[in-house]
């Protein structure tokens, strides 16, 4: 029982001397919590002017696989365009134009053959 | 009458942060940032990982301060919480983890002598031992209760525990670290007399 009250007792003072031993932050970990804070902080965005205005942009609609979704429907828009599917109204005659061919008549014939044999 | 950081409670230095003062920063990493350093190397028994679990911790804090709400808990305890539940994510990822005895802090120079501060520096790397021997809700309850000087009703509080279940953990862990180190009396210069 003596033995035991005189090893809590040491258990005591190393607990004691630990408690006095406590770590200072090293400079690195103290700069890179206080560089975390910085860029946390509300508002921080106007801090954060090193980062490229495309990356700032890409960044504030999602970054990367925003752009590519950004990337992937302007393709899409633009063959939808040029190439309009059967069931998508003519986007010539929505813009109140109307389609038209020129047909050329027989007397072009002699031009016809002259432009095809000068692309010969 | 002046007003220093230190007069601040962890309280309103949050939210002198959210409001964009950078001072508030500093304060509250010099006050919370060696005491989470602190607990992490004796929970985890390696630096490495300690300054990690204290950074991430801290970065936690920054992205919650907008949401803290005064009044409701103390910084510090939500803080260790965090900390603890860092601690406890790290353990389970690096099973059969060792004991780094970088994770010891140095005595201090207190003018004894070098035999002296090496039989200080041995008893230290004796406790860290048998604290990463104990499992890891006594080592936690232990860090909390016997080196940070917790209270028993924010212990319960940081591990989500009763105050019932804290004190059975420190008085197991307790006996637990008493029989590892009562063997080793005589090499670390404890005398029976």
């Amino acid at each position: 029982m003596a033995d035991e009250d005189k090893t809590l007792q040491e258990l005591e003072d190393l607990f004691a001397a630990a408690r006095e031993d406590r770590p200072e932050l090293p400079h690195h970990l103290s700069a890179a919590i206080l560089a975390d804070a910085a860029r946390a902080q509300p508002g921080a965005v106007v801090r954060q002017g090193r980062l490229p205005l495309w990356r700032q942009l890409a960044d504030a609609i999602g970054g990367w696989p925003a752009l590519g979704g950004l990337a992937a429907a302007s393709a899409a828009g633009v063959w939808i365009g040029l190439a309009p599917p059967s069931f998508v109204p003519d986007p010539v005659v929505l813009a109140g134009y109307e389609d038209s061919s020129n047909v050329l008549g027989d007397g072009s014939y002699e031009m016809a053959v002259m432009l095809n044999e000068d692309l010969q | 009458m002046s007003t220093t950081a230190e007069d601040v409670s962890d309280d309103s230095l949050l939210v002198l942060y959210v409001n964009g003062d950078s001072r508030a920063a500093e304060e509250l990493t010099a006050r919370l940032g060696p005491r989470v350093l602190g607990v992490a190397m004796r929970v985890l028994g390696n630096r490495a990982d300690a300054e990690d679990v204290t950074q991430e911790a801290m970065l936690r804090l920054w992205r919650m301060a907008p949401e803290w709400r005064r009044g409701e808990a103390q910084v510090s305890t939500w803080l260790y919480r965090v900390a603890m539940n860092l601690c406890i994510d790290r353990k389970r990822r690096a099973r059969g983890g060792h004991v780094d005895l970088d994770a010891v802090p140095e005595p201090p120079d207190t003018g004894r002598t070098a035999a002296e501060q090496m039989q200080d520096g041995a008893r230290q790397d004796a406790l860290q031992r048998a604290l990463m021997q104990l499992p890891e809700r006594q080592r936690q309850a232990v860090v909390l209760r016997h080196l940070e000087e917790l209270p028993n009703p924010e212990i319960a509080g940081i591990m989500d525990i009763s105050i019932e279940a804290v004190e059975s953990l420190t008085a197991r862990g307790k006996r637990a670290l008493a029989a590892a180190l009562a063997g080793r009396r005589e090499e670390l210069g404890y005398s029976d007399g």
